[in-house]
């Protein structure tokens, strides 16, 4: 009969990959909903995203609801 | 560690605290934004204006706004979840709480205040029309320097409060609030003046709080459950 061994990790098995991914969904989920000003969109539609800000007018009241500057 | 199990509890739980945290928004926060926008409106409408024209796209505009807030609201419950996960997974063994979801709603409480809480003391929520668009860079800079050194002396003065024991580790607690005030004198405040009604904006203000406090509360809820439940630390061998 196999036998399971559960083993608790310790700081050295922190997961690396892991935490990359997650400091990647941070920075960009994070400029994207608080902070873009065209700036993704415009590597799409160039110079007419600036004017559109369609990501700033999806997620303006959740700016200034959760405190970020907006305007 | 699992790392796949852990990244999807970091994104089921911060996507779910983010749809609470947008949804909770329509109810509290919308009618201030409402209030807000439309007196903003009211100074665009020129004269010779079609009047109901005019109104009717408002109301096009601002119910594409309040569909992106639910959107928006799982988009940075994402991305902060990610941030709350990564703290968690470093910090884990050394912090306070007996299990882990006590441990998480631990550090969720810790994350509302250094993160949120104490930046807003200093650069709190604004109504749209209080921030001039060409004061939008000054002020971004202003608010993140706030945030980054009240993430940085916090994890610092975590770090000094190691060294001690007992009462002493309030050392710590007191160099993070000497930090924290004399950043509150020496940054400059908010250049833009506020127009609007005090009462608009302490309500939106107290509104704005209510919102992200049920954000981290759910976080640290959700994830200290699926954390415990799904146990992504224990390897199987």
């Amino acid at each position: 009969m196999p036998q399971s061994i559960q083993r608790m990790s310790s700081k050295i098995g922190l997961p690396v990959a892991g935490i990359a991914i997650l400091a990647a969904i941070f920075v960009i989920g994070l400029f994207v909903s608080s902070f873009d000003q065209g700036h993704i969109l415009s590597l799409v539609y160039g110079e007419q995203a600036f004017d559109n800000q369609f990501l700033h007018e999806l997620t303006h009241d959740m700016r200034h609801a959760a405190g970020f500057p907006c305007h | 560690m699992k790392t796949s199990l852990f990244i999807v509890i970091v994104i089921i739980s911060g996507a779910f605290a983010g749809l609470v945290h947008g949804s909770a928004n329509l109810v509290i926060v919308e009618p201030y934004l409402d209030s807000a926008t439309s007196i903003e409106q009211q100074g665009l409408l020129a004269e010779g204006d079609d009047e109901a024209r005019f109104w009717a796209e408002y109301e096009n505009y601002r119910t594409w706004q309040k569909g992106g807030q639910v959107i928006a609201g799982i988009l940075l419950g994402v991305s902060m979840g990610a941030l709350f996960g990564i703290v968690y997974a470093i910090s884990r063994e050394s912090l306070p709480g007996g299990s882990d979801l006590g441990k998480s709603l631990f550090l969720a409480g810790i994350m509302w205040a250094v993160v949120y809480f104490v930046p807003f003391l200093k650069y709190p929520a604004n109504l749209p029309t209080v921030g001039e668009p060409e004061t939008l860079a000054f002020r971004t800079i202003l608010y993140l320097s706030f945030v980054a050194i009240s993430c940085m002396g916090a994890v610092i003065f975590y770090k000094i409060s190691k060294r001690f024991t007992g009462r002493k580790k309030l050392y710590a607690f007191a160099g993070y609030c000497v930090l924290i005030i004399s950043s509150f004198v020496i940054l400059p405040n908010s250049p833009d003046d506020i127009s609007l009604s005090q009462g608009l904006v302490d309500g939106f203000r107290i509104a704005s709080i209510l919102g992200v406090s049920a954000f981290w509360v759910m976080m640290g809820l959700l994830f200290g459950v699926l954390w415990s439940k799904y146990k992504p630390h224990i390897h199987t061998v």
